[in-house]
């Protein structure tokens, strides 16, 4: 494994009847790559310009702004928290998600289809709406679990500190782990067992073969999500201001959401955002040099399919407590936590059957009209968007891997800069840009920083999925006379459907809950699901727990539709 | 042929605009030249068709209440649209700021709890001059100094006050010092000064009114940040805080509506009243309208509308509050006094900063 890999550009001729397709071949992935950079770089450029604009310096630019960061100690304490809850959020959502991922795709535990299924319930819930579920389970003094404990067994939870970082850590870790099992689960299906037997024949252990043969075949995929995970989870300021910031525990997107209210200190806003995406930058170098001295094909021209290790009981009791646990800590008990929540009249810290209502459900869908209108505009924004980020990003990282060259090194990190700015100031980024034109107040805006914002995952997620694909597979079509664009519609894209489908969808609900950009950007008529339950969270939170079971609903019943349709969603 | 059908059309809106008006409540109890002025705008925002507004506090249905009657009141067609968001104050600050910078105006009306900044608007020229005929109802809070008549005026206040449950917390007395001797260490909320403006003109007004020091022994109570006034009543109920020290009697009435048992004081010393501050942008797109429901809002019959829904102050004159033990009128309150028009956003950042001390938040 030493030698670089990367989809081979073909220089055959190609028959005369395929000029068209001759054509697209050059031009579309590279106007993808070309639009992905115009996209990324407004609002970049924007932040990075903001960060530098002082009043009184003698350009107008100085770099008072970081300076005056670097000697607030908040700031400093935000920094390191934010570094800390990154950090553990990334390592333990990847330990979880590639075992979850092991487990449902490599082993024989019962109801392992449904496991597939259910590992993902915990995406569809806002991390929003799972930080206040776990605040109405955990609070010290008026949670669901301390007092069940307390009434029932005498037991004193008081040792559950969910207002801290380790609480923020914890939910982050539940509702992200699925980011991480969507990135491998894929590549891991068709990892080729007969590397792993070898490995085994040869007298390597179980765990010597993972550490040595599994893992690194699956670290673009892992290393992809693992990034994904560590920009989301440090970058989202919903669940530190529910769960950390009323205990004075500062993040930096807290500190980035405060600078943008009134009296508005833009600069500190967009100095903290430039340094996220300083360590974003960072990320993404030294995961391109770790992975370009290696290769990863997992998908060849040969036929195999993916062993299924046959665990032994204790291991497969193990197995399966692992995803019940998982399954009833991210979903079952925030969805039992809000559903009595939404179906109570007061809040009083305990569920009161007796005094059951529907007039949250009522309120929110028939009464409140703002619902129905937000509920469809979602669906048109996420569908529209991860339909064009997944294009564009298939277009990019085909274009990227086709190109292996140093211009293509050198833009990959420029296309991944967009992930390194929090929501908030990428919106005020966008707003900066287009608030002189026609886009504003309508639509396309939010779409523009949708796609804008989040193609970098497109392309991360399906550049890993290319990269596992051999080039020989496309080689060998256009040698035997097929165009291109018959060797990505029979080929490259029937092969790359496991990640392109996870991608889609892992898009699709990152948008449906998207709040940060949409903030700033939504006009009356264009609110979001996520607007509506910001607007509703000032009425009253019962409106937001009733909400969030329709979001689930609906969320969770699209998915069983998909699912449906094929056999495993991910075959 | 078309352009005939057009003006056709046009004369058949006028005139049966004009017939609907006739006989409405807002013409008939004009005269004069009042009687036309209404007539006209009444007229131009037909045309207009509707109005775009944002507020911080007021809830859907109280904005529909509210529309029913405005539509009413002044005879305008029933498809007449108020398209309204309940906004947080932070982003509906920061939206107008950058639509201001922009030219651009996609709202017509707005209200917010930021003296400061409405006050720092107004001298920039962002908000309509508009000489409604209803500042001269509002002569007391005008001499006050919470509205600058012809700028800006308030569309109801509410204050920041002490908030418990009697059947889990004992407070007895009516003074500031009763209320710091009650609370529970840890088990006291109060508003998030690092984000909310509310929350700092309320510390600016405790700090007048009781020294810095006191506000430090409120410290010393380990109090909780909530940025929701919402979220610090429903923490009360549940029982996560034994005092909302920031509560407001707005949500205090809403939830008492649904059972709860919420009791709340206004301190002998004083409370420090934040008006929800009430203006037409300068480059509002539908002027006439927005008029219109300026004058409205300030009348007596939408303060009673807003009082009823909201528990909100009125600082209308001599306004008889409906319902007076949630939302007491003005004149009944010990306020402490802070003339918000002096103070700069320079002198709110350095409150800001002394809160953030205080509290090491």
């Amino acid at each position: 494994m030493v030698s670089t890999s990367g989809r081979a550009h073909i220089d055959a001729p190609a028959p005369a009847t395929d000029k068209d397709s001759r054509w697209l071949e050059r031009l579309a992935p590279l106007a993808a790559v070309w639009i992905g950079l115009l996209l990324a770089l407004g609002p970049v450029f924007a932040t990075l310009l903001r960060s530098l604009m002082v009043d009184g310096a003698p350009d107008g630019l100085a770099f008072d702004n970081f300076t005056r960061l670097f000697a607030d100690p908040r700031a400093r304490q935000a920094a390191l928290n934010t570094l800390i809850i990154g950090v553990g959020v990334t390592l333990a959502s990847s330990l979880l998600g590639f075992m979850l991922a092991w487990i449902v795709s490599r082993t024989d535990i019962p109801g392992r289809r449904s496991f597939e299924i259910l590992n993902l319930v915990p995406f569809f819930t806002s991390p929003y709406v799972g930080a206040m579920a776990w605040q109405y389970l955990t609070a010290p003094h008026s949670g669901i679990l301390p007092n069940l404990a307390r009434s029932w067994f005498g037991i004193d939870l008081s040792f559950i500190r969910i207002n801290s970082i380790s609480g923020v850590i914890w939910v982050l870790v539940l509702f992200y782990t699925p980011f991480i099992y969507l990135f491998v689960i894929g590549p891991m299906r068709n990892l080729n067992g007969a590397l792993e037997d070898a490995a085994r024949v040869h007298g390597l252990s179980f765990f010597q073969t993972m550490r040595r043969v599994t893992l690194p075949l699956l670290a673009p995929a892992l290393l992809s999500g693992a990034i994904v995970v560590f920009v989301t989870s440090a970058g989202l300021f919903d669940v530190p201001v529910i769960l950390a910031t009323p205990y004075s525990i500062p993040t930096v997107p807290a500190l980035i959401y405060e600078s943008i209210g009134y009296p508005s200190d833009f600069g500190r806003a967009a100095a903290l955002g430039a340094m996220m995406m300083g360590v974003i930058i960072m990320l993404v170098v030294a995961q391109r040099q770790y992975l370009g001295s290696r290769r990863f094909e997992t998908v060849s021209g040969k036929g195999y399919s993916p062993r299924v290790t046959k665990l032994r009981p204790a291991a497969r009791n193990a197995a399966l407590a692992l995803e019940l646990v998982y399954i009833g800590c991210g979903a079952v008990l925030p969805l039992i936590s809000i559903i009595m929540v939404s179906l109570s009249p007061l809040w009083r810290g305990y569920f009161e059957p007796s005094k059951i209502t529907l007039a949250n459900f009522i309120y929110v869908l028939d009464e409140f009209e703002l619902t129905r209108g937000a509920i469809v505009n979602s669906a048109i924004l996420s569908i529209a968007g991860a339909s064009l980020i997944v294009a564009l990003g298939f277009l990019q990282a085909y274009s990227l891997q086709t190109r292996k060259n140093r211009w293509a090194n050198a833009l990959q990190p420029l296309l991944s800069l967009p992930n390194g700015i929090p929501g908030i100031i990428f919106g005020l980024g966008i707003l900066i840009i287009l608030i002189r034109t026609p886009l504003y107040g309508t639509y396309w805006i939010i779409l523009s920083a949708y796609v804008a914002h989040y193609f970098p995952f497109a392309l991360r997620s399906i550049g890993a999925v290319l990269m596992s694909l051999s080039p020989e597979l496309e080689q060998s079509a256009r040698s035997s006379g097929a165009s291109w664009l018959q060797t990505m519609r029979l080929v490259v894209i029937p092969l790359a459907r496991p990640g392109l489908v996870a991608t889609w969808l892992m898009v699709f609900i990152i948008l449906v809950r998207e709040l940060g950009s949409t903030i700033l950007l939504y006009a009356q008529g264009t609110e979001t699901i996520s607007v509506a339950m910001l607007i509703l969270s000032e009425q009253n939170f019962l409106y937001v727990a009733a909400l969030a079971v329709v979001q689930v609903a609906l969320l969770g019943g699209a998915f069983i539709l998909m699912s449906r349709n094929s056999k495993s969603l991910f075959d | 042929m078309k352009a005939l059908r057009t003006v056709l059309s046009l004369v058949c809106l006028g005139l049966a605009a004009t017939q609907s008006h006739a006989q409405t409540p807002a013409l008939s109890a004009a005269t004069g030249a009042e009687k036309e002025r209404i007539a006209g705008l009444v007229t131009e925002a037909t045309k207009e068709g509707k109005l775009t507004y944002w507020d911080t506090v007021m809830q859907p249905a109280t904005k529909n209440a509210l529309q029913a009657a405005f539509v009413a009141h002044y005879g305008l067609p029933k498809n007449f649209q108020i398209e309204f968001s309940e906004i947080a104050p932070s982003n509906m600050i920061t939206r107008l700021e950058q639509e201001a910078k922009a030219g651009r105006a996609t709202v017509d009306a707005a209200a917010v709890a930021s003296p400061i900044w409405v006050a720092a608007q107004a001298r920039a020229g962002a908000l309509m001059k508009y000489d409604s005929p209803e500042y001269a109802n509002y002569s007391l809070v005008a001499q006050a100094g919470l509205i600058e008549p012809g700028s800006y005026a308030f569309n109801g206040a509410y204050v920041f006050v002490p908030l418990w449950d009697p059947e889990k917390l004992k407070v007895a007395g009516d003074s500031w010092n009763d209320v710091i001797a009650a609370a529970q260490e840890g088990r006291v909320s109060v508003g998030n000064g690092a984000a909310s403006d509310a929350t700092i003109m309320t510390y600016i007004g405790l700090r007048t009114a009781m020294g810095k020091d006191y506000v430090a022994k409120l410290a010393a109570k380990k109090p909780v940040f909530i940025p929701k006034s919402e979220t610090i009543a429903s923490r009360v109920v549940s029982g996560e805080d034994t005092m909302a020290f920031m509560g407001m009697p707005t949500r205090a009435y809403q939830l008492n509506a649904k059972g709860a048992k919420l009791s709340y004081l206004m301190p002998k010393e004083g409370v420090t009243l934040l008006p929800q501050n009430f203006f037409i942008l300068a480059n509002a797109t539908h002027p006439a309208a927005a008029k219109l429901w300026f004058d409205f809002i300030l009348s007596e019959q939408g303060q009673k509308i807003i009082v009823e829904k909201e528990a909100m102050i009125s600082g209308r004159n001599h306004f008889i509050s409906p319902i007076p033990e949630y939302a007491p009128q003005i004149d009944k309150l010990k306020l402490v006094r802070i003339d918000w028009n002096k103070m700069t956003p320079d002198d709110l950042q350095a409150a800001r900063r002394e809160w953030m001390d205080l509290f090491k938040q």
